[in-house]
């Protein structure tokens, strides 16, 4: 009985998943943040906000996709623009 | 066996049915950042982490004031290409060195990555995010059974699993969520490391090989319910069966954990200060079971564990006074209830802290606190702890 929960609520899960994925989008007031604003945004929520001094363009690259993969909190194209925004402060 | 299958049937069957929608966004995202691609070499190599030493002083110690606590965390980052990315961090802390975590990811989409390897649990918040020593502002952790109060350590609220894990972020218009489902080696009943007898119903996560065959599974959902992300609520769960594998006595006892956390985090203009708010409640429930005396007796008990915390902290970062901007102040409430009738149980414990963090950088600071715990049946102790982190 156990491994039929166990595989409806799997199958649930994938199911609503692959329903956000079809029928959600990024609104257009989510899309049109800036790097600097979603900088503002999310890196605060856990550490004080770094300085684009800090690392070199490629560094922030490994460290976007570091915290992109750590936290789920962003998408590849939030962190683009993050990633990007440091690398013009340098 | 089976259920390990049908979950790598349905990340297969999400990744497969997810990959259509993943290059065209990333491709365009990176031309319009066009400096991504101007850097030379594929692989970004970083390393970071963090050092840290600190003291802790009771007035009514002998001892008066104890340098003792120092770590070094080196953390390695090497992104190969915009799908695969590996990190791994050695901690060397308090005379002891392990390797934190190793976790080898691939992205398949713009939603979905799976990972592998020993990767750091997710379960609540704190683990992932707010325990790295250059992020967490108080000289100490929150109250949690890996603390001395309970025999062993359950690594359950901080420790790292091995396994595999599916994981990313879901727009939800001006809202979003994220997900991280994994299966896992599962946890076990402790046992005594100088006797080998069993700990009466601790459990112990964290285990790199396996003691049966059921495996862990579970995972965390987390989800931004304002459109400037300031506000985060999260669900974890996971749950496996702790017998070792031919013990009939406990092959049907299972763990299961549950976990809810908060953070909501603001930059407040009128008042040029950052206030934050975090909190994680977690429960650890076991399964009925018969546990041997020393006088061979049996006894059995209400194996249910819970813990709390809700810390409240306040920066004027945004000040013009150079000093009062880089002070945080902090305070933190702290629960901890274990199972009364355990013979490693007891009354409740709670603790308060109060504490102040001096930032030198972003990621180097001061931290101070003053702990106030209490439990029934037992002098209230206090205690002034300091630690001085350096993050790099």
């Amino acid at each position: 009985m156990k491994k039929i929960y166990l595989t409806i609520v799997i199958l649930f899960t994938g199911i609503s998943l692959l329903t956000f994925l079809n029928g959600c989008a990024t609104s257009q007031a989510m899309t049109d943040k800036s790097g600097a604003q979603l900088w503002g945004e999310n890196c605060v929520r856990c550490h004080n906000t770094p300085s684009p001094a800090d690392y070199s363009d490629g560094q922030w690259e490994a460290i976007g996709m570091h915290m992109r993969l750590r936290t789920q909190t962003l998408s590849p194209d939030e962190m683009n623009k993050i990633v990007a925004f440091l690398q013009s402060g340098n | 066996m089976k259920k390990l299958i049908t979950l790598i049937g349905v990340f297969l069957f999400l990744s497969i049915a997810t990959s259509y929608s993943q290059n065209e966004a990333a491709e365009e995202a990176l031309e319009q950042t066009g400096k991504l691609t101007e850097t030379p070499g594929n692989t970004k190599t970083v390393l970071t982490g963090a050092a840290w030493f600190g003291f802790s002083s009771q007035k009514d110690d002998a001892l008066k004031l104890n340098f003792n606590t120092y770590g070094f965390t080196p953390v390695f980052i090497w992104k190969l290409s915009d799908k695969l990315f590996l990190e791994s961090e050695l901690e060397i802390a308090d005379g002891n060195i392990e390797l934190e975590y190793a976790k080898l990811s691939y992205s398949l989409n713009k939603y979905m990555t799976i990972g592998a390897g020993r990767m750091l649990t997710p379960f609540g918040a704190y683990g992932t995010r707010w325990e790295p020593a250059f992020v967490e502002r108080f000289p100490n952790s929150p109250l949690v059974p890996d603390d001395a109060y309970l025999p062993d350590d359950t690594h359950l609220y901080f420790g790292a699993i091995m396994g595999m894990d599916v994981s990313g972020d879901l727009p939800l218009g001006d809202l979003k969520m994220n997900y991280s489902l994994f299966v896992s080696n599962g946890p076990r009943l402790a046992r005594s490391e100088e006797t080998g007898e069993l700990l009466g119903g601790v459990i112990q996560y964290e285990n790199l090989d396996d003691n049966n065959a059921n495996k862990a599974i579970g995972g965390r959902i987390g989800f931004f319910p304002l459109s400037n992300s300031s506000l985060e609520l999260g669900v974890s769960g996971n749950t496996g069966k702790v017998g070792d594998a031919g013990d009939a006595a406990y092959k049907d006892i299972a763990a299961t954990a549950l976990a809810v956390d908060l953070n909501y985090t603001k930059a407040i203009p009128s008042i040029k200060s950052i206030i934050s708010i975090k909190s994680q409640f977690s429960s650890l429930n076991v399964d009925k079971a018969n546990y041997a005396l020393s006088d061979s007796t049996t006894y059995t008990f209400d194996n249910k564990l819970q813990s709390l915390f809700v810390q409240f902290s306040f920066r004027p970062a945004n000040v013009d006074n150079k000093i009062l901007k880089n002070i945080e102040l902090l305070y933190r409430y702290n629960s901890l209830t274990p199972p009364k009738d355990a013979s490693w149980g007891g009354e409740p414990i709670t603790r308060n802290d109060i504490g102040l963090c001096y930032w030198l950088s972003w990621r180097t600071g001061l931290r101070f606190a003053y702990e106030f715990t209490s439990r029934k049946g037992e002098p209230k102790t206090n205690e002034f702890l300091g630690r001085f982190v350096m993050g790099f």
